[in-house]
């Protein structure tokens, strides 16, 4: 499976796409909400998208929003993120979220969540 | 060097109390208990955890080598389909099955930390369609003291919750407390839970509408595995339901129950 991981920490990317790669995924990677916007407007193969919420230029939420108003990721959302508040992730799922992860995670959550999303 | 008389020892106290079978190959698996062990109980080594054991074995000893040699591992809504389904079909069938019956009885045989339970009732709330909790009887048994007083409290990490719980469930279900969650009030005071021994243990006669007892016979050889179901066919009322683990199932033990497909989801049914 082709995954889109949206973080602006090129460490957490790469260990994310390690995992990935040990579940058999590929993780492709994007630095913030408008690199993903251009990444999945251009690659109609991406099948799940791994979202972190604090970036710059364009955050999580802002990259959900804008999805809300756009509809141009048909690919489920999983937020990925150190954010943990009950308060966000309601908000995160308002907005089109179908799962949520709070780091830190380990690759079996990662699975899980996988599988749960696109079951 | 641990002697193979010392593994011995170990291993058939731990099959004697609970089934759980260490063979000879497997006696390395004891390693890292016997550790755990040796700096419980403040020893230089296995020789002398050995030697204490051999002397005499109080309660807290069995209780602590008990608790350090079953597996606790288990998660929320574990494979989830059995889970949808009990909701759903599962629940419909208890109706049609048991007309008459003003409450349900459902019994996590092997619920470990308490997530079992706990699913069996976010399931039925949120994948069941107006199910009445006030109509279900809750209850749940380990035979680990350590894991039945984390299950009591509810208490769960974040890693913990992540593990096969949809977000939107955890956030309807848990509250926060600092960097852990807790399991909605109502849901640990409905449960009913228990030590119980599945090998040693007296089971009820003839009580249970259901009974889940998953991913815990794989452990347990063919002889006591038997055993446990002939056990637990008794405890289910007539056309009762029990929910075994994937992979688990009733081939080669002789009991009067059927398969019985729900939904998505594969159960066996006590004769009618």
């Amino acid at each position: 499976m082709k995954i889109l991981v949206v973080d602006d920490s090129k460490p957490i990317f790469l260990m994310v796409e390690q995992m990935l790669k040990e579940l058999g995924h590929v993780g492709i990677w994007a630095e913030n909400g408008q690199d993903a916007f251009e990444k999945i407007t251009s690659d109609s193969s991406l099948e799940l998208v791994l979202l972190d919420w604090n970036m710059p230029i364009m955050d999580g939420l802002e990259f959900l929003i804008k999805n809300e108003q756009e509809s141009f990721c048909s690919a489920p959302i999983v937020m990925m993120t150190t954010e943990n508040k009950p308060e966000k992730i309601k908000e995160a799922l308002k907005h089109g979220a179908s799962d949520y992860i709070m780091k830190p995670f380990t690759a079996d959550i990662i699975e899980n969540k996988i599988e749960m999303v696109c079951d | 060097m641990i002697k193979n008389e010392i593994y011995k020892f170990f291993s058939d106290y731990v099959y004697k109390h609970t089934g759980i079978c260490y063979k000879e190959n497997d006696y390395y698996r004891l390693d890292g208990r016997f550790n755990t062990l040796v700096k419980r109980f403040e020893l230089k080594d296995v020789e002398e955890l050995y030697a204490l054991y051999i002397q005499k074995i109080t309660p807290e000893m069995h209780q602590v080598l008990i608790d350090l040699c079953t597996n606790n591992e288990t998660y929320f809504m574990r494979d989830l389909k059995p889970f949808k389904a009990f909701a759903n079909e599962g629940y419909a069938y208890l109706l049609e099955t048991f007309p008459a019956t003003l409450s349900y009885s459902i019994w996590s045989a092997a619920c470990s930390t308490g997530q079992e339970p706990y699913s069996i009732l976010m399931a039925l709330e949120s994948f069941g369609k107006g199910i009445d909790l006030n109509k279900i009887r809750m209850s749940a048994s380990d035979i680990s003291s350590e894991a039945l007083a984390k299950a009591k409290k509810g208490i769960y990490s974040g890693l913990e919750v992540q593990r096969g719980l949809p977000a939107n469930l955890l956030i309807e279900y848990f509250s926060q407390v600092e960097e852990q969650w807790q399991v909605q009030k109502s849901f640990v005071d409905k449960v009913a839970f228990k030590s119980f021994n599945l090998l040693t243990g007296t089971f009820p006669i003839v009580q249970e509408h259901v009974i889940f007892c998953r991913n815990v016979l794989i452990y347990q050889d063919m002889e006591n595995k038997k055993a446990i179901l002939k056990n637990i066919c008794d405890a289910l009322r007539p056309g009762g339901l029990l929910f075994m683990g994937a992979g688990e199932s009733l081939i080669g033990v002789d009991v009067p129950m059927k398969q019985l497909q729900l939904g998505k989801a594969y159960c066996y049914a006590k004769e009618k």
